[in-house]
């Protein structure tokens, strides 16, 4: 059991919920959503976000669209669908209880809220 | 100082240094190796070198004149190499329609932590079903292993290896397994003969390439020489030859074939790491891929992979769509119907695979047989065409037929085979094509020439020629068939009434004996000659160039034993007939000569004289040689029939049974004679005053209560060829 592991264990569980925030806020580009998980301090590669892209929109919890671009190629803007959106409210709830209980366990206080953690 | 090449990538136009775009290369390489098994595969490596494409236009944006090494690097560092996502996504990350495998996906896990779990096909590394490199896995074997396992339970237990693996390939699910050996037995494509299989083995075991090869190949070639050998001395044809198919060297021929379908190509580099054992990472597979590159065949052999990664991606495609479709289907029907539902689709799509593969391997197998035989009694059979093909058309129509409608499907079904063992699924059209016109050729050839060769034979002449018979006074005829000078020896064509050939003559025996009921009291022989032709006027000159003689010497009728065709005759299944008519209670006795010198089918006994039109038209009775009958009303009887039942014609059958006393003597002397006289020169005329002869001779004096001079009987007991001479003389 080491250190690492386990703390990309713990990242992983949140990947999926922070980039779907991302995405709910818009229409985003993925190159965008790195930049801003990375300023939140939260590193994903791109040779991971976009394998994770595809299979949310696979299950249909994302779309996207072509959009030209002046510096290359056409972009894949992607957002939310209907779907995802009702998939994203489940996660947020369940995070909200997971923080909560963690909250609870580590500080063995008052629960607290979500946004603490939540960019 | 660098070299700068232009590459297309997404649509792009980007001069790139050429280390740089090997770096590239070899990257998204092994993100496709990452991401084989995802679902959507193309979708990830085309965003990611959308990705990248966009980055390097951003690079040349800036001014660069290109992209060199350190924008490839910096672009694959901010990417991550698949080791990096280990670290993130060892497991896939939940979605919806993921959910409903969790169950599977615990199993992943449990399997990439205790690779021995439980057993699956392997749906990554797989000839047919992925059974035997499941089981493999499953065992912690090299897959090779047990493919030729089931090779050898395939081969030995009649089939029982097919059911086997069929039932299995229903039964166990599919999964993609990654491999947990460090070394693996690869066909060698670099360096290869034949199959790669002999490179392959030297890699595994870390030897010269020259041990196996000259394993394999000295006892074949020793074969092949001794059969050669075998063959021109002997004169002996084997339609199978034992080159291939007996002794040791036939064992290993076999065993290799069967080692070149059941061990993999090392395709992929990491295959051929995995091939020499050593650890398979991005570095090496960096290394073992510049080396490659450095090698003349690096090129071509890409083109093969790309073109394969396509054709599996095609395919992929298609079974997502297609598993996608079934899924969502089910989805609907709930889960358990949906675990039936593609159950059963698998299972049916496993036995039409399986059905198909069957056929395909059995046509092929029966193409690559005739074509073995055609090559190889080739020798046996060239000299016959002169026989048989009459003008240029005939021979350019045979030589048509047998390249085009025999030798196309071969190599055509070689090729695909070759193609199927090799893993590239997809074939170029434009070769399917060829090689279907020219089989059309080939097969217009063929109709042509069998339309042909049945003109040839369209009109069938006949001449009579009776022989005069000089009445013999013992009221009893004895039918031998001459030996002949030519010592013939035979081929396999010796059947069919082909009795031998040479450069310029064939010699035919297809001579039939009859015997039917003279309308009168004489003994009568005919023959007829049979030929057909393309029309009237040359089958009856076909039919007039058999030159067949029937000799009398006293109550012996000699027979030839055959007729000669001449080349420009050509065989047009000429055939001679030749009767004899036996009168009411006279008696016949053929002699066991004919029986061996033409054949038994070919001596009919029948009742009616009639000319015979088709082979099977004739009642034949079943009959004996050297047993004496005569003619009755009823046809033909034995003489020693009447033995048995005792109370017939009481004054003949005293007769009968003195004849046959005499007769059984004389048999016993005659066989005794013949076989020696076989033994002696065929000119020794001195042979024939033996004492038996003398005996002999008595005997049929008393029999026929005839006088004959002394030298004149004797001359009947000379050997046939003896007996011809001294006609002739």
């Amino acid at each position: 059991m080491n250190i690492e592991n386990t703390q990309s264990q713990m990242r992983k569980g949140v990947l999926e919920f922070c980039i779907l925030s991302i995405i709910k806020r818009g229409e985003v580009y993925p190159s965008d959503i790195i930049d801003e998980m990375k300023k939140a301090n939260l590193h994903i590669l791109e040779g991971t976000l976009y394998p994770l892209l595809t299979r949310l929109k696979n299950a249909e919890l994302l779309t996207y669209r072509w959009v030209e671009s002046s510096s290359g190629p056409p972009r894949k803007y992607f957002s939310l669908t209907e779907k995802g959106a009702a998939f994203y409210s489940d996660l947020q709830s369940t995070w909200d209880e997971l923080a909560n209980a963690v909250h609870a366990i580590t500080q063995n206080g008052q629960s607290i809220s979500s946004n603490n953690f939540n960019q | 100082m660098k070299k700068v090449i232009n590459i297309n990538f997404q649509g792009r136009v980007i001069p790139i240094e050429e280390t740089a775009f090997e770096t590239l290369k070899q990257y998204i390489e092994s993100l496709r190796r990452y991401f084989a098994n995802e679902e959507g595969k193309d979708e990830i490596i085309n965003d990611i070198e959308n990705r990248i494409a966009e980055l390097f236009t951003e690079q040349l944006k800036k001014g660069e004149s290109c992209v060199t090494d350190a924008h490839v690097d910096a672009i694959i560092a901010s990417m991550g190499k698949p080791e990096d996502f280990d670290a993130v996504e060892a497991e896939p990350t939940s979605s919806q329609s993921q959910k409903q495998y969790s169950q599977q996906q615990t199993y992943t896990q449990f399997t990439t932590d205790e690779p021995r779990g439980s057993l699956h096909r392997n749906g990554n590394d797989k000839i047919l079903g992925g059974v035997c490199s499941g089981l493999a896995h499953y065992l912690r074997i090299d897959p090779t292993i047990v493919r030729i396992l089931f090779a050898l339970i395939t081969l030995g237990g009649f089939g029982a290896g097919v059911l086997l693996y069929i039932i299995l390939w229903i039964i166990l699910p599919a999964k993609p397994l990654t491999t947990n050996l460090k070394k693996r037995l690869f066909r060698n494509p670099e360096g290869k003969i034949i199959g790669g299989v002999c490179s392959g083995i030297a890699a595994y075991f870390n030897i010269g390439v020259w041990i196996p090869r000259l394993i394999f190949a000295l006892p074949l070639v020793l074969g092949a020489f001794t059969g050669i050998f075998h063959n021109v001395f002997n004169h002996d044809f084997d339609p199978f030859p034992n080159i291939l198919f007996s002794g040791f060297g036939g064992t290993l021929f076999i065993a290799y074939i069967i080692l070149w379908i059941v061990i993999p190509e090392a395709v992929t580099a990491s295959d051929k790491l995995e091939m020499r054992g050593e650890k398979v990472d991005l570095e090496s597979i960096k290394a073992s891929v510049q080396e490659e590159l450095q090698g003349v065949k690096g090129r071509a052999e890409k083109m093969g992979e790309d073109f394969k990664v396509k054709a599996q991606a095609w395919s992929e495609e298609f079974k997502n769509t297609a598993q996608a479709k079934a899924q969502s289907f089910a989805a609907d029907a709930g889960p358990a119907a949906r675990r039936v539902g593609s159950g059963l689709g698998h299972a049916i799509g496993v036995l039409f695979k399986a059905f198909f593969l069957f056929v395909a391997g059995i046509v092929v197998f029966a193409l690559f047989i005739a074509l073995m035989a055609i090559i190889f009694s080739g020798a046996a059979v060239f000299p016959l065409k002169n026989f048989l093909l009459e003008g240029f058309w005939q021979n350019l129509f045979a030589w048509g037929a047998l390249c085009l409608f025999l030798g196309v499907p071969v190599i055509a079904g070689i090729t695909w085979l070759v193609r199927r063992i090799s893993g590239a699924k997809s074939s170029n059209r434009y070769l399917g094509y060829a090689f279907g016109s020219l089989w059309l050729i080939g097969l217009v050839c063929f109709i042509c020439l069998i339309v042909s060769i049945r003109r040839s034979f369209d009109t069938r002449a006949r001449i009579k020629d009776d022989i005069t018979v000089v009445q013999p006074p013992s009221g009893k005829i004895t039918v031998k068939v001459a030996d002949s000078k030519v010592k013939y020896y035979g081929g396999w064509f010796r059947g069919g009434g082909i009795l031998t050939i040479d450069e310029d003559s064939l010699i035919l025996n297809n001579v039939r004996l009859r015997v039917v009921k003279s309308e009168d009291s004489l003994y009568h022989v005919y023959s007829i000659r049979y030929s057909y032709g393309n029309n009237p006027a040359i089958a009856e000159r076909n039919a007039g160039r058999i030159v067949y003689q029937v000799h009398q010497s006293d109550s012996t009728i000699y027979l030839d034993r055959g007729f000669t065709v001449s080349e420009d005759t050509r065989f047009r299944n000429q055939r001679v007939l030749v009767t004899v008519a036996v009168p009411m209670s006279k008696r016949i006795l053929i002699d066991h000569s004919v029986d061996r010198r033409l054949s038994w089918d070919e001596i009919k006994f029948g009742p009616h004289d009639y000319y015979y039109d088709d082979d099977d038209n004739e009642n034949s009775s079943w009959w004996q040689s050297d047993v004496e009958y005569v003619m009755t009303p009823g046809g033909l009887e034995r003489l020693d029939k009447d033995r048995d039942n005792d109370n017939n014609n009481e004054e003949s059958h005293k007769r009968i049974q003195e004849d046959n006393q005499k007769k059984e003597d004389r048999k016993y002397r005659y066989k005794k004679d013949s076989t020696e006289n076989k033994q002696e020169k065929k000119d020794s005329v001195k042979a024939v005053k033996t004492g038996y002869r003398e005996d002999e001779h008595k005997v049929e004096n008393n029999e026929s209560g005839n006088t004959e001079s002394d030298g004149k009987s004797s001359i009947s007991f000379l050997s046939p060829f003896q007996q011809m001479l001294a006609i002739g003389n």
